[in-house]
Parts: structure tokens; C-alpha cells; sequence
């Protein structure tokens, strides 16, 4: 979810009020590196809270990404594998083969900004932390796969993480790694004596164990709000000042890579909206900045910009065109490939994403990119779903619809409007369904384009089904589940407890997708793909691919959703002040401007 | 019957010498007819303007956010279409809106104000209580919370909240001006007649107070249109494709029109609309001024 939750608020830039950036920082002084202050956004927080705490949990916090919060390592999303990182607070680990523990290895030399070393014990109360207000390894569900049973101190700079082995996941050491680090001596009065005595009696089940979970989630609200007195850091920065218009960072002398450190200072500038970054980058101010909807016009004045660099890269998501089939014709698959064969997705690209997708090659399930890796030659005996109006008509002819004055209706005669949602801030998604909208009413389908306020409100809405067809955020790589788990997850009615699969019917328990639960597949046979999913969680790659290939299938041919277009990472840098960025489709592009700093990438411009 | 002639030609003669003011007025500043014709092509684009259109206006995925041209004046949208079919089919939505708020403003409005203002004592101040109430709702917020429950697809719904919210001003200023005029003598000497309330109110009162409440609604059509717009533009309403502040909207936030020249005439285009229908307003309420109020004509 921590994941999703990323990509969501990437995508979640395009919004729509304005609001000014100001103030004024001082560009001297830094040691080390020779560099000055570099310029970039949080693509994760729009809007700084100049009274938000240095709080890596907080959800307003003042506590960013690779800055001045540290994880014990950066995920690599790497295509197929989701247990590679880079080095954050953990030097070195070694994932046991049957990866029922991992051993974490602290960098030797890392001190937090007021000098204290960083000690296993840092690492221990953090991930107890994470267990008040987490997820994934730190559930406190009973039974929830991929959990982390024991935290044992080996020695100072040595931690060992076992894995509940009755309901294993192959992505346990990514659950540990992708978790923040914070100084004990700050953080360690909000933990009880008998937390981790705590902990293990929420994971069973009966009366104790509630008692312990409402506890341990009354801990996790007291860490969400804590607000420590100073920012104490063990990253490359540490928080000097936040006002409403800039965050002024300035390095941290005890960081344990500082001598390859090059800015002495970092400032996050304040956005709203889309149209702020556009103007921040089309000015050159910024060295660094995520990737931001905008149109080929914008971005044609962006890269005019003195020192402008675009660099593209994998991005590990797809967005799709999903139904709601508890509600009619969406419940008949040949409306749904009527549907896929009436939508040009690459004049949808073109119009919704130009410099941030390509059109989806098929509908898969899996982004394009690794999708060749996961299923190779399976790939090209999808149905591509080219844009073909005569398919379409047949599609709907089989379906059951009839066709009266030029309009399609329902079977019955009464009419049929495609009504679309999409959230009021996700400019790209919007523009896409007025496209969509366009050339289904050019096909005779009648549509509509409906915005709900905020992303919020319309996963609340979406999952208590009050929408035909929504926009759907799928492929979430590279962990096979997480592909996979958008289409036949817990939206589709299949929900994972304890290694359980359990089925809801549509319309209940969140399941606003309402597949079959079983589905015969052509050359494949009857499966069920929420089970087979849920397989993937403690599948080896190679046992995955073969199910893979299976959902990709079944995905295409069954169409819960339509898979409209893949993600392209797209950065922008400035080469004005600083040079070392990453190269092209490098899988660095995948992390933040701050691990690329911590990492040495980063120099100044001589 | 003889009575009855005459007092039919002689209300004739009064209708023809006030038309014949009418012309006198308007004719004496020309501004004021360039206000009256655009007042009329407005009129004419919402009523019939969108019939000169296909429903689902082309679009041309080749051409977004083309600058103007000779094909297309302002330039086209985000998705390729023409900017002046755009400005012409959201015309209806927005000036049926607005006219609806106008209504509501004024009727409500008036009614309260006038009632209130004759009657004074207890209706007076239990009608200007809950005019004050009215006064003190933030309309923004509201609208934003109502924006959640409501599409405000529909136009009249529109104008009904808008109108709904604004007629306290209205009522008020009726209010004041009826205080002023039911001192005056012939009122008194309507009322020392014996005279239905419903008469003095309607027949005395309420002539007296149409220029006022005339121009009042016009300017409650500007009003209405600069609500309607505004939160469009914001971004608070849910999506509505026709209409000129979602055309800002997207030409602001989805097409950069502040940033890229390209994109500007698509920003102009609801804009100069808005820009000219004001004015026509202005120009037609500067002409009733002096048509109402004989003190002002230069005979």
C-alpha cells in the first residue's frame, strides 16, 4: 500500500488551486562536496505545512524522503524482482534462501546529526514504531502474510528479522527494508516496556488480543502526532527552517557518506498545483523534479529553459479503464471488449499523457516493459484490442445491445450512458475520459464524465460501488502479487488472511469489481484467478511465471479492465548547477533526487 | 364607454411616448445600442447558439491546443476542438443559470423587501431576521458541500442555489427604499383611502421600484455569472464540459494557457465572453437609468 500510496500522490499533483512560493535562502556556505543549495519539490507533499514536525510518519510532516528521512534501504524497483535495494541506514543484508529472516548490517559509520551513533537499538524502536501505524511486515492483523515474527539485536550494529513462516511472502525483506529509521534517545518514550510483548499478543486472536491491538493502535496515533523538539537525522540533511513557501535543509556534518555529499544545502519548494511546477521548472529553478502531467506545449518550454534535462525511465504502474460488473451491461464481457475494441488508446495517450505514458500495447495486466520478461511469447498471442469500430459493433450484437436511431442501447431498448469517474485533481485521468467520452459517443455509446472532489472520496465512493466505470491505477510492479492484486484483489472480492483466500459477492465486503469467481479461460480452463494471485505471494519467480501467464490471459480476455496506458518515469534536471544525474531508464530514477545525493551521484558544477 | 376610450387611448399615448423615450434614450449614446444588440446576441447564442453545433462537438487529436487560425479564431481546446463552439454551446448553461439566479434574487428578494418594508412590526422583524441569517451563510462553503451530494449538471439547479443565496441584498435594499416611499403622500393617501394592501403594494409601490428592481436583476445576471464561473474555475464544481469556467479551468490547469502562448486563445475565449456580456449589461443598465428616472433625460 505504501507503494500505491506514492504513485497515487504522483499522480494526485494535478490539482487545481494556486498558492505562491517565497522567502529567500541563503546560497553559501556547506562543506564537503563544494556544492551550494539545491533547488527541487517533494513530489509526495503538495502543500508544506510550515508547522508539520520532522515526523516521518506524520502525514503533514516536514520530514522528506531521502533528505532528512532515512529508510533502512531504497527500493530498486527493479522489473521483476522486489527484493533489491540500495544501501540506506543498513550497510548490507543477507535474506535467508527460504527467506524466513534477514539479517540488517547498520553502516558502520553512521551518526545521527548530534553525533550519537546509529545503534541496533535505533533500528529495533523503529520498527516496533512502524508496527503501531504499519502495514505489510509490520501488520498487526492475525495471520496477515509477510509478517515479521521476532526483532532480535545481534550485536550494535546488527539487527535479525525473522518471518512468520505459517503465512509466508516473498516480499518480507522488502516489508522490513522500505521502513524509516529514527533516533531512539528522541523517539523512545512513545514505546511502552512491554510494546514487543504487546506486539505478539495482537497477532492471535480472541479477547487479550483485542485489547492489545486497540493499544497498540492508540500508540500509533501518539506516533503520528509526535513532534520531536529538534530534527535529529541520520540522512545527508537535517530540517533547519519550513516556512509556507520553501523547507531550507542544510547537510548534515555526521552523515556517514557526507564527504560525497555536493549541496550544502537542499530547498523543497511549495506547490498546489501542476501548473507551479511548470512554472518553476520553465524559469530553471529547480535542480530536481518528479514527474508532472502536462501538456506537449508545456514541456516543449520547459526543455527551452536554460540547463533543462529530461531523462525517462520504467515506472512501475499502468492506469486502466476498470467496470463495475454488478451493474448492467458491464456484467457482459462482450460489452466490455466492445468497449476495448471502441477506444483508440493511443489517441487517448496522446491527448490524456503525452510525455508521461504509452499506450498499452494490449491489456495484460502488466506494464509493457516487464511484461515480456513475465510471460515472454505468451505476450503476443494476447488479443491486442486495436481500435476497431466494426469489431466493436459485433461485440455489442453479441452482447445482446441494440442499435436504434444510431445510438446503442441495453437489450431491453431502455438507454445506456458510459458514465465515467474520475477525481476533480487528476488533470490527466479527466482528459482521457473526455477523450474516452468523445469517441464512444462517434461509436453510438452515449457518456458521461463525471469528477469527484478528491482521490479519497472516490476510492470511498468506487468501493461502495456507486460508480460503472472508474479509472484504476493496475500493473503495480514489480512484486508479482502486487501486479496482479489490483485486478483480482480485494476490489475484485478476493481478500488474502493468513494464507486464506476468501471470495466476496459483488457489491459486498469492497468488492466493487464483481468478477466471476471462477472463469474459463480459453486454453487455459476454469480458474480462479484471486486464488491463483494470491499464489504469487509466496511464489519464486519462477513459479510465478507460469501463473503469470495464466492472469494475463485470463485479464485479457475477461477485461475487468481495460488497460489504457503504462507509466513513463519522466525526471526533469537542470545540468545548470549540478552535473552526475542519473542516466536514461536508469532504475535510480525509480528513487528520489535524495538518495541520489546520499548515494554520491550528485556534483557540483565546476 | 366613452370613459372607457379614453382611458384606453390615453394609456396607448402613454405606451407610445414611453417606447418613443426608449428610442430617444438609447439613441442618444450609441453605446448604449452596441450594449442592447449584445444584450440580444446573447440572448440569441444561448437560446440558439449550440443548434448550429452537433451535440458531441469534432474533435482532432492532431490539433491540441492549436494557436488561432483561420479554421479556428481562437484556437482549439485540449482535445482538438474549435474554442468559439466551445464558447457558444457552454453559453446556455452559464446565461441559463445566471437568469434563473437573477430571478430567484429578485423575486425573493423583492417580496421579502417590499412585504417587510409595508408591514413593519412583527412580520418586519421576523422577516429581517431571517434575512440577516441568510446573509450570514458563507455561500462558498456551502456550495463546496453541496458539491458533494449535487452533479449541478442541470443549469436551473444552478441558478436555483446561486439565488437562493443571494437574495439577501436584495431584500434588504427593497426594504430600505420602501421604508422611504411609504412615508411619502401618496401612499398616505392611499392607505387614508382604504386602499387592500395588495393594491398599494402592487400598483403604488411596486412601479415605483421597478427601474430599481430592473436594474437589480440585470446586475444579478453579471452577479450569477461571476458565481458560476468562479467556481468552475476553481475547480470546485464537478466537471461540466460546457461551460465557460470549466473552459478556464482546463485552459489554465491542463493546458498551461498562463505559460504557453499557444494555449492563450483558448483562455480568451470564455474570458472575452464574460468580458462582453458584462459590459452589454453595464452599457443596457447606464440606458435604463435615464429611462426610469425623467430627472436624468436631457430633453
Amino acid at each position: 500500500m505504501k507503494r500505491l500510496a506514492a504513485v497515487v500522490a504522483l499522480l494526485g499533483l494535478a490539482t487545481a488551486t494556486a498558492a505562491c512560493s517565497g522567502g529567500s535562502t541563503n546560497s553559501s556556505g556547506g562543506s564537503g562536496g563544494g556544492g551550494g543549495l539545491f533547488t527541487t519539490i517533494d513530489v509526495l507533499k503538495p502543500g508544506l505545512d510550515a508547522s508539520g514536525p520532522a515526523n516521518p510518519w506524520a502525514p503533514k510532516g516536514n520530514s522528506f524522503l531521502g533528505y532528512n528521512a532515512m529508510k533502512l534501504g531504497w527500493i530498486k524497483n527493479h522489473l521483476t524482482d522486489p527484493n533489491q535495494f540500495y544501501p540506506g541506514i543498513a550497510a548490507s543484508w543477507e535474506i535467508a534462501p527460504d527467506n524466513s529472516s534477514i539479517t540488517l548490517h547498520i553502516q558502520p559509520n553512521a551518526k545521527w546529526s548530534d553525533g550519537k551513533p546509529v545503534t541496533a537499538d535505533d533500528v529495533k524502536l523503529s520498527l516496533g514504531l512502524a508496527s503501531t501505524t504499519g502495514s505489510t511486515a509490520f501488520a498487526v492483523t492475525p495471520g496477515a502474510a509477510g509478517v515479521a515474527s521476532d526483532v532480535q539485536v545481534v550485536d550494535q550494529k546488527t539487527v535479525k528479522v525473522s518471518q512468520d513462516m505459517k503465512n509466508p511472502s516473498m516480499k518480507f525483506a522488502r516489508g522490513i527494508m522500505d521502513n524509516w529509521v529514527v533516533p531512539a534517545h528522541v523517539w523512545n518514550s512513545l514505546l511502552p516496556a512491554d510494546f514487543w510483548d504487546k506486539l505478539k499478543a495482537a497477532r492471535e486472536t480472541g479477547a487479550d488480543a483485542d485489547k492489545a491491538r486497540e493499544e497498540i493502535l492508540a500508540i500509533g496515533q501518539k506516533v503520528l502526532a509526535f513532534a520531536p523538539p529538534k530534527d535529529v537525522s541520520a540522512g545527508p540533511f537535517t530540517l533547519e527552517r519550513v516556512n509556507p513557501g520553501e523547507a531550507l535543509l542544510v547537510k548534515n556534518k555526521n552523515f556517514y557518506n557526507a564527504a560525497n555529499v555536493a549541496p550544502a544545502q537542499v530547498k523543497l519548494l511549495n506547490y498546489n498545483g501542476n501548473e507551479q511546477i511548470w512554472n518553476y521548472l520553465s524559469a530553471g529553478k529547480l535542480d530536481q523534479a518528479g514527474f508532472t502531467a502536462m501538456p506537449s506545449d508545456i514541456m516543449t518550454r520547459i526543455k527551452n529553459a536554460p540547463g533543462s534535462n529530461v531523462i525517462r525511465g520504467f515506472s512501475p504502474v499502468a492506469v486502466g479503464m476498470a467496470f463495475n460488473q454488478s451493474k448492467k451491461p458491464y456484467d457482459n464481457v462482450h460489452v466490455r471488449r466492445g468497449l476495448a475494441y471502441l477506444i483508440d488508446r493511443d489517441q487517448v495517450t496522446k491527448v490524456a499523457s503525452p510525455e508521461g505514458g504509452t499506450p498499452a500495447l494490449t491489456t495484460s495486466g502488466i506494464h509493457q516493459k516487464p511484461a515480456q520478461e513475465w510471460i515472454g511469447s505468451e505476450l503476443a498471442s494476447l488479443n491486442p484490442y486495436k481500435h476497431d469500430v466494426a469489431k466493436a459493433e459485433e461485440e455489442f450484437k453479441a452482447a445482446g445491445l441494440k442499435k436504434t436511431g444510431g445510438k446503442w442501447t441495453l437489450a431491453d431498448g431502455s438507454p445506456w450512458k458510459v458514465s465515467m469517474r474520475a477525481p476533480a485533481t487528476f488533470s490527466d485521468w479527466i482528459s482521457a475520459e473526455e477523450n474516452i467520452k468523445s469517441q464512444l459517443i462517434a461509436g453510438g455509446v452515449d457518456a458521461e464524465v463525471v469528477t469527484v472532489a478528491d482521490y479519497p472520496v472516490y476510492l470511498e465512493e468506487l468501493d461502495a460501488g456507486k460508480y460503472d466505470v472508474g479509472f484504476w491505477l493496475m500493473a503495480l510492479g514489480p512484486a508479482p502479487y502486487d501486479i496482479f492484486q489490483r485486478l483480482y484483489g480485494a476490489a475484485n472480492g478476493w481478500t488474502n488472511v493468513a494464507g486464506k483466500v476468501a471470495h466476496s459477492a459483488p457489491g459486498k465486503g469492497g468488492n466493487w469489481m464483481g468478477s466471476a469467481e471462477e472463469i474459463d479461460v480459453e486454453g487455459v480452463g476454469k480458474i480462479n484467478p484471486g486464488e491463483l494471485t494470491a499464489k504469487l505471494n509466496a511464489a519464486t519467480p519462477e513459479q510465478a511465471k507460469p501463473i503469470m501467464a495464466q492472469l494475463a490471459k485470463t485479464a485479457n480476455q475477461d477485461l475487468p479492465a481495460i488497460q489504457l496506458w503504462d507509466y513513463v518515469n519522466t525526471q526533469f534536471t537542470n545540468t545548470s548547477r549540478f552535473t552526475g544525474w542519473p542516466e536514461q531508464d536508469s532504475d535510480l530514477l525509480r528513487l528520489n533526487a535524495g538518495v541520489w545525493i546520499q548515494l554520491g551521484l550528485i556534483k557540483a558544477k565546476q | 364607454m366613452s370613459v372607457l376610450l379614453e382611458s384606453s387611448s390615453t394609456s396607448a399615448a402613454m405606451r407610445r411616448n414611453f417606447w418613443a423615450g426608449v428610442w430617444r434614450v438609447m439613441k442618444r449614446k450609441p453605446s448604449r445600442m452596441v450594449g442592447a444588440v449584445l444584450v440580444l446576441g446573447f440572448v440569441f447564442m444561448g437560446v440558439f447558439g449550440p443548434m448550429f453545433y452537433p451535440a458531441q462537438l469534432p474533435l482532432d487529436p492532431t490539433r491540441i491546443t492549436a494557436p488561432p487560425s483561420w479554421e479556428h479564431w481562437l484556437g482549439t481546446d485540449d482535445q482538438g476542438r474549435d474554442v468559439i463552439a466551445l464558447v457558444v454551446t457552454g453559453s446556455r448553461y452559464v446565461l441559463l443559470a445566471a437568469l434563473v439566479t437573477a430571478v430567484i434574487t429578485v423575486v425573493v428578494g423583492t417580496g421579502i423587501g417590499l412585504f417587510s418594508g409595508f408591514k413593519r412590526g412583527r412580520w418586519d422583524n421576523v422577516l429581517m431576521r431571517l434575512t440577516d441569517m441568510k446573509l450570514t451563510i458563507p455561500g462558498l462553503p456551502l456550495l463546496l458541500v453541496l458539491s458533494t451530494v449535487w452533479k449541478f449538471s442541470s443549469a436551473i439547479q444552478m441558478g436555483l442555489v446561486l439565488g437562493l443565496l443571494g437574495w439577501g441584498g436584495v431584500a434588504r435594499a427593497v426594504r430600505s427604499q420602501t421604508l422611504s416611499l411609504r412615508e411619502r403622500g401618496f401612499i398616505e393617501a392611499a392607505r387614508g383611502l382604504g386602499l387592500p394592501t395588495r393594491h398599494i403594494v402592487g400598483k403604488e409601490l411596486l412601479p415605483s421600484m421597478a427601474p430599481y428592481i430592473a436594474m437589480n436583476m440585470l446586475i444579478a445576471v453579471t452577479g450569477g455569472v461571476y458565481a458560476q464561473v468562479g467556481l468552475f474555475f476553481l475547480g470546485v464544481l464537478p466537471y461540466e464540459s460546457n461551460n465557460w469556467g470549466q473552459m478556464l479551468n482546463t485552459a489554465v490547469f491542463r493546458s498551461g494557457a498562463l505559460q504557453v502562448p499557444s494555449a492563450l486563445g483558448f483562455l480568451i475565449g470564455p474570458l472575452l465572453a464574460i468580458l462582453l456580456l458584462t459590459l452589454a449589461i453595464v452599457l443596457v443598465v447606464d440606458a435604463m437609468d435615464e429611462i426610469f428616472n425623467p430627472r436624468l433625460r436631457e430633453e
